[in-house]
């Protein structure tokens, strides 16, 4: 195939660190290239230095069409018909697809400059139709699904006239997606190839990479490590690309005193999402819960926190805890690490310190006098023991990568040495090196005794980690598989999709 | 190749401003440029002992005011009360120790007692409604300054009062101490104690992080309920305070006594934010109280007799420059933190 877009030696340096350094890359006419990397590879500099976001450093060599393309401005980007959907989609959520699109377009007038919505709608129902969407654009669009709304703005991106547009750039499109949304994600950039544009996408979701892209760059270390066609390349040598060295996924061996009194007791559990649940958890068990959003998997974790209100009994070690109250359950030993980091978990204007120290700030305090050089020292303690990337406590948590800032949410609750761990998506937006981290230390708070809960819709991650999963649909438990019982993984999809199935009928 | 002149054009350097701490230490240069200005200008008026020691003396009940206003503003919660909480204070001071009327006669002591006391009730009526009824802290303390408003004019029937306080009592708001007014003592004593608790204790820790994120701090087990609450007890107290110490210095109550301290005292808090650590700070308020103050007694000063009218204009003017400044800094740190992200 024709190479339309091509790249030689792509620098970007910022102050004291080199964010790209000599970058080639080519984009084909009509395919999928993905773009993986672990967090601070160079992806996003990347994407934001074709953008114009970001100048590049001078020494470059870029050709459109074998056309010079003076790189780093948003007009020229946009005339050498690259398009750019970013991670935040940067909807307007309280108005229609249609209105949407307009804002992007402007809106077609009639007489008196009377909006005409009929031709408006029409056009952007025409527009989601060819992505494969076929959805009411006239509600808001905080009311449409992910997908939809990914759609929605595609869609936008690419209105006008198509003729010119070669490529389309997605940055995480499917990071907060759910399984069924991506697979009709993936449909739209399948029909999107079809009308002869590349599409470009960034994706931490390796088994993404293989079931749609039909190359892979790999950035590793602000470089390019190599651009491989999938047909060719197995998963673990995509893996050993990104990372650099072999990963070897630990293999779990333990085993359950099933005599023992569970730690975690959950009986007869209501809230939103949930219909009268009861779950045991024992002393060094893992328990994984799967399930799409809105079965019960997603607020599971909530519930038993205290960070919503429940009706039912949640026990730790036999004694009851209040609902509705993260600190009492706090102080009866249980931790917990939210799924939306950035709303629920971090406090972006703190330090590493304070946020790491933060559901325990008394332990460093003499009275009511705190101790900062000791808490100072807990804290690069945990940094070093969680191989945190920063500059050190006092850092401001806003300047961490997103894994990083996963880290501190983890040494937040493992520092108080629950009794109960509960993890909501752990290693969502995480990258590859830091996921296996986190999951080792998911190990480890097994190994000391803790009862153990993680949510995940990586099944991946829950076959990984767990002894056991329990599946959710519509707010009941309507599977538990246990290790050993044959893969994990396999099984846990099965019914997963025996689910989606059931919810499609 | 084409973009390389540009490219080398935009090449990232620390801006003048922040290499100069132009940004964090803005409130410091303003107050050394209006000290040369006015220094220069009114040199035997301005640059005298006598002038700096009646703006630090005149200054601290607003400062108190700003502290007032400090704490709960770490907490991201608005008290706007505190100018009418300052001027009931003053004014259950005067009518309960009034001698001429007679109706209570009560020692100044006890006085001040009821009255701190009577303050700290507000705040607890705020911390109602604001935690349990679920208003915004802008609008209930904005209602509730009005309520108070009412009971102090009815109190006062809307009329000055004057010489109502004991020579004793005065000397506590009148007397010098080292050749300082003994009230500046009060505002620094009140300055480390909020100080102190914002930055070493565990509570201060809870209120910048309910500030920062209340959500997520309810997650990490702060009660943020209680932080809140809390917050809008001490200013209501803290205010009371100013009450209770410009009593003892001016020793009269008109009914413009606290809400004209206001917005100098809100002024103060903002522009401080933007110091040193930028975010809200007693040093910083502090600062930039008093640059403030000298900038406004030089203009006064300058103008001579009808400058009435100096005050609300130079605090407006300082106020919108100092936030702009500061979110200036925020929009460069955001687009320094996007290029780090990348």
């Amino acid at each position: 195939m024709a190479k339309i877009l091509h790249i030689w030696s792509l620098s970007k340096t910022f102050p004291g660190q080199i964010a790209l350094q000599d970058a080639t890359f080519d984009v084909e006419e009509g395919e999928v290239h993905a773009l993986v990397g672990q967090n601070g590879s160079g992806k996003s500099t990347l994407i934001k230095v074709l953008a114009g976001f970001h100048q590049p450093d001078p020494g470059h060599n870029v050709t459109m069409n074998d056309e010079v393309f003076d790189i780093g401005s948003v007009e020229a980007a946009h005339a050498a018909g690259i398009r750019f959907v970013h991670q935040d989609l940067g909807l307007v959520e309280a108005v229609s697809a249609v209105e949407n699109l307009a804002l992007g377009f402007g809106y077609k007038t009639s007489f008196g400059k009377r909006i005409n919505w009929k031709e408006e709608t029409k056009r952007a129902k025409q527009a989601l139709l060819d992505l494969g969407f076929d959805i009411d654009v006239r509600v808001p669009v905080a009311f449409l699904g992910g997908a939809a709304r990914t759609g929605v703005a595609i869609a936008r991106a690419l209105q006008e006239s198509d003729r010119n547009i070669s490529i389309l750039i997605l940055d995480e499109p499917t990071a907060n997606l759910p399984g069924a949304d991506v697979d009709r994600l993936f449909d739209a950039v399948r029909r999107l190839k079809a009308r002869g544009i590349a599409v470009v996408f960034v994706s931490h979701h390796l088994e993404e990479v293989f079931e749609i892209a039909d190359r892979v760059t790999v950035l590793r270390d602000a470089k390019v490590v190599a651009t491989v066609e999938t047909k060719e390349l197995e998963m673990s040598s995509l893996i050993e690309l990104i990372v650099g060295h072999k990963v070897t996924a630990a293999t779990i061996n333990r085993s359950i005193d099933q005599s023992l009194a569970p730690r975690l007791s959950v009986q007869n559990l209501i809230g939103p999402g949930m219909d009268n649940v009861s779950i045991d958890v024992r002393p060094g068990e893992v328990l994984g819960v799967a399930g799409l959003t809105g079965s019960g998997r997603d607020t599971l974790i909530p519930l038993l926190s205290g960070a919503m209100d429940r009706i039912g009994d949640v026990y730790i070690d036999g004694v009851a805890i209040p609902a509705a109250s993260p600190n009492a359950a706090i102080a009866a030993g249980l931790a917990f690490v939210p799924a939306d980091r950035l709303r629920n978990g971090i406090i972006s204007m703190m330090s590493v310190r304070s946020n790491v120290t933060l559901a325990n700030v008394k332990r460093n305090a003499k009275g009511s006098r705190l101790n900062h050089k000791k808490e100072k020292a807990e804290v690069n303690d945990w940094i070093g023991r969680l191989s945190v990337v920063t500059t050190g406590s006092e850092a401001p948590i806003s300047t961490l990568s997103g894994g990083n800032q996963q880290k501190v949410m983890m040494s937040r609750s493992f520092r108080l040495d629950p009794k109960v761990l509960l993890l909501d998506e752990p290693t969502q937006g995480v990258d590859i090196g830091a996921k296996e981290e986190i999951h080792s230390f998911v190990d480890s708070a097994a190994a000391t005794g803790s009862a153990v809960v993680v949510a995940s819709t990586d099944s991946g991650e829950l076959a990984r980690l767990c002894d056991r999963v329990i599946v959710m649909y519509r707010g009941q438990i309507i599977e538990t598989i246990t290790r050993g019982e044959g893969s994990m993984l396999e099984k846990i999809d099965q019914v997963l999709l025996a689910g989606s199935s059931l919810a499609h009928k | 190749m084409s973009t390389n002149e540009t490219a080398v054009k935009k090449a990232p350097t620390k801006s003048l401003l922040t290499r100069m701490g132009l940004d964090r230490f803005s409130a410091l240069y303003l107050w050394g440029a209006f000290m040369i200005i006015f220094g220069l200008w009114k040199t035997d008026t301005f640059l005298s002992f006598q002038s700096a020691k009646l703006i630090m003396g005149e200054n601290v009940s607003v400062g108190i005011l700003a502290l007032a206003f400090l704490v709960p503003f770490c907490a991201s919660t608005f008290d706007l009360s505190i100018g009418a909480v300052m001027s009931l204070s003053v004014a259950l001071m005067c009518f309960l120790s009034d001698e001429k009327s007679r109706a209570f006669n009560m020692p100044v002591a006890l006085a001040a007692v009821i009255a701190l006391a009577a303050c700290t009730m507000v705040g607890v009526l705020s911390g109602f409604v604001v935690v349990k009824l679920k208003v915004n802290s802008f609008i209930a303390t904005l209602g509730i300054g009005q309520f108070i408003t009412a009971i102090v004019l009815k109190l006062s029937f809307n009329r000055q009062i004057t010489d109502t306080f004991s020579p004793t009592f005065q000397k506590f708001g009148r007397n010098q101490y080292l050749g300082i007014p003994v009230v500046f003592f009060y505002l620094f004593v009140a300055g480390i104690i909020i100080w102190y608790i914002m930055e070493h204790t565990p509570v201060g820790r809870f209120i910048y992080a309910t500030g920062g994120n209340p959500e997520a701090a309810r997650l990490a087990g702060v009660k943020t309920d209680r932080i809140t609450w809390g917050t809008l007890i001490a200013s209501s107290f803290l205010a009371g305070v100013a009450g209770v110490v410009f009593s003892a210095k001016v020793g009269m109550f008109t009914s413009a006594t606290g809400p004209n301290y206001l917005f100098p005292a809100i002024a103060a808090v903002f522009f401080g934010a933007s110091q040193l650590k930028g975010r809200p700070n007693v040093l910083g308020t502090f600062i930039a109280l008093y640059a403030l103050a000298f900038g406004i007694k030089g203009l006064q000063l300058v103008v001579g007799t009808d400058s009435y009218w100096v005050n609300p204009l130079f605090q407006g003017t300082t106020l919108i420059i100092a936030v702009a400044l500061a979110s200036q800094k925020g929009v460069a740190r955001m687009k320094k933190r996007k290029a780090k992200a990348a």
